[in-house]
């Protein structure tokens, strides 16, 4: 992919972020303007970010490896990015901390994000392929 | 509540009934059954422990008729 | 057939070698290709082999190792599924304990769809805790009598006795409010219904109610919906110069059955790899040495769900797709704070 394609791209993907906070809000309103059912403790940045936001750690609460894992490999799929890892620092303790360093252009929260959107789509279009698979019904139903 | 399973503690009521003369806790026998032949008797504290059908020497005390919960795990 | 390559993982008599995804951009210029949700729609397949009753089984190609065993993982520990969670004991007289009597109780799947339960708050009040679109009720009333009509000369238990044995379908549903009208077509039954619970002798009696609710494998193993979710690697074998005569017929027992075929000319070839449990037997043969490469193909997974009988197995799949997606969406939504 071309730079200018890339870039493109990125501001396709921050448009529909914006869409899409914007109807999230919506609904916050239709809910009835009372306190926001926002989640302010799921996600947290961690001490140690540099200031222009290029490199960030992130603390999630009640996520392990199944999510760690799985965003950590959508990030670095992100040529904007150097370098992602995720650890669960105790095994007892519901939480998953992940890093993310970028080149400059994009910031670790845009990373953060693209990864996530990413990792949406990609369920979205699994469980499309899957529905449409089972319904074709062209398998056996009897274990060989 | 009393922790203490079948200690009454004095109250105004029973001890307004002790002050007349009546015995708040009437049985003082237990519930048991027999290992042998399953009957079921009650026994108070000075008689033998005998099953009261064929003398059997093994009793069972009968379980508590509370109801108890556990968590499946 | 593919080659051995960059998406094969190499298996030699002592090592594995390329085991790691390295299609970073950051890695390397040639095969690091930036995520593209079009090229990954190109070359994903999925492939359903079986699926029945309680098991299923199919291929998911193209796809990264951390992808597919978040899958697995939550079709084992997240996908939610309605068990046993309280038991009320009114009378226990049978050998076994209370409490390991309610822990068996607690593991025996029921057939409920999970969609017909709300999860319990563990906010409410305890009165209002559990409702009927919440809590199923189930109750189990046995007790052990001799049998007047037993066979003379028959000591089998079953014989001398009636209700010597406590099974799991001896568990009966009791409609709440309006569950009598949302379970009429389905009621509440354990999916094997000759699960041993417990044995009686005559005199002894179990009488208990259970509450069921919904809960999730990470809490309890009881409410895992799966037996067993698990994927392998298609194995791969390259046969790199030909094996003919004796040493094919050497060479095909090296495999299980089925693996290795042997054609008109008598040369060995490779006839169904999906066979094979790449036990590494011919790397032990010193006569097939260089002449046989094995490997597994690192982004083919051959996935097995086997359900419990709640749920159907692909079901659960699809289920733990919606689980790991609602992750992303959720997270996406939340703002970030800072620690303090």
């Amino acid at each position: 992919m071309s730079e200018k394609e890339q870039e493109k791209d990125n501001v396709a993907s921050v448009e529909e972020d914006e869409k899409k906070q914007e109807d999230t809000e919506n609904k916050d309103e239709d809910a009835g303007m009372e306190d926001d059912n926002l989640d302010y403790e799921k996600i947290k940045m961690l001490p140690g970010s540099s200031e222009d936001g290029t490199i960030a750690a992130f603390q999630i609460i009640d996520e392990d490896h199944t999510l760690g894992n799985a965003l950590r490999y959508m990030i670095m799929k992100n040529p904007e990015v150097e370098f992602c890892g995720y650890s669960i620092p105790h095994p007892s303790e519901n939480k998953m901390n992940i890093r993310i360093q970028t080149y400059g252009e994009q910031t670790a929260v845009d990373a953060l994000h693209k990864g996530l959107d990413d990792l949406s789509k990609l369920c979205s279009f699994i469980e499309d392929t899957f529905m449409e698979k089972v319904n074709a019904k062209d398998y056996t139903t009897e274990e060989p | 509540m009393s922790s203490r399973e079948g200690f009454v503690p004095p109250s105004a009521t029973n001890l307004g009934n002790a002050a007349s003369g009546i015995q708040s806790v009437k049985n003082y026998g237990c519930k048991y059954i027999c290992a042998q032949c399953a009957a079921t008797f009650t026994l108070s504290p000075k008689e033998p422990v005998r099953c009261k059908e064929c003398g059997h020497r093994v009793l069972y005390k009968a379980r508590t008729k509370r109801m108890v919960q556990f968590e499946a795990r | 057939m593919p080659k051995l390559g960059s998406n094969i993982i190499g298996i030699e008599s002592d090592r594995v070698t390329n085991t790691h995804s390295n299609d970073f951009p950051a890695y390397s210029k040639d095969i690091g290709e930036a995520w593209d949700l079009e090229a990954f729609k190109k070359k994903f397949q999925l492939n359903i082999s079986y699926i029945t009753e309680r098991t299923a089984n199919f291929d998911l190609i193209g796809l990264d190792t951390s992808i597919a065993n978040a899958f697995r993982r939550i079709m084992i520990s997240e996908v939610p599924s309605v068990a046993i969670e309280f038991v009320y004991m009114f009378n226990n007289t049978s050998v076994i304990q209370d409490e390991v009597l309610a822990h068996r109780l607690g593991l025996v799947p029921l057939k409920v769809d999970p969609d017909l339960l709300s999860w319990v708050d563990p906010n409410a009040e305890e009165k209002e805790k559990f409702t009927d679109e919440n809590t199923i009720v189930l109750s189990l009333n046995v007790s052990c009598t001799r049998n007047p009509n037993a066979v003379k000369g028959d000591n089998r238990p079953e014989n001398l006795y009636k209700n010597s044995n406590v099974y799991a379908k001896d568990l009966k549903f009791e409609p709440q409010g309006r569950q009598v009208e949302t379970f009429k077509d389905h009621p509440v039954v354990p999916c094997d219904p000759n699960i041993l619970l417990a044995k009686l002798r005559p005199g002894q009696e179990i009488s208990l109610r259970a509450h069921c609710v919904l809960g999730i494998g990470a809490d309890h193993a009881k409410f895992s919906p799966v037996a067993t979710a698990s994927y392998r690697l298609l194995p791969l074998i390259d046969i790199k110069e030909p094996i003919t005569g004796k040493d094919a017929l050497e060479f095909q027992d090296c495999f299980p059955s089925g693996v290795i075929g042997i054609n008109d000319k008598g040369e060995a070839y490779v006839k169904d790899a999906r066979k094979d449990t790449v036990s590494r037997e011919v790397l032990r043969h010193e006569k097939f040495n260089g002449k046989v490469k094995l490997g597994r193909i690192r982004d083919h997974f051959i996935f097995n769900v086997e359900s419990t009988g709640a749920m159907l197995p692909e079901e659960i799949f699809f289920k733990s797709v919606r689980v790991l997606k609602n992750k992303a969406d959720y997270l996406r939504n939340c703002p970030i704070g800072n620690v303090e």
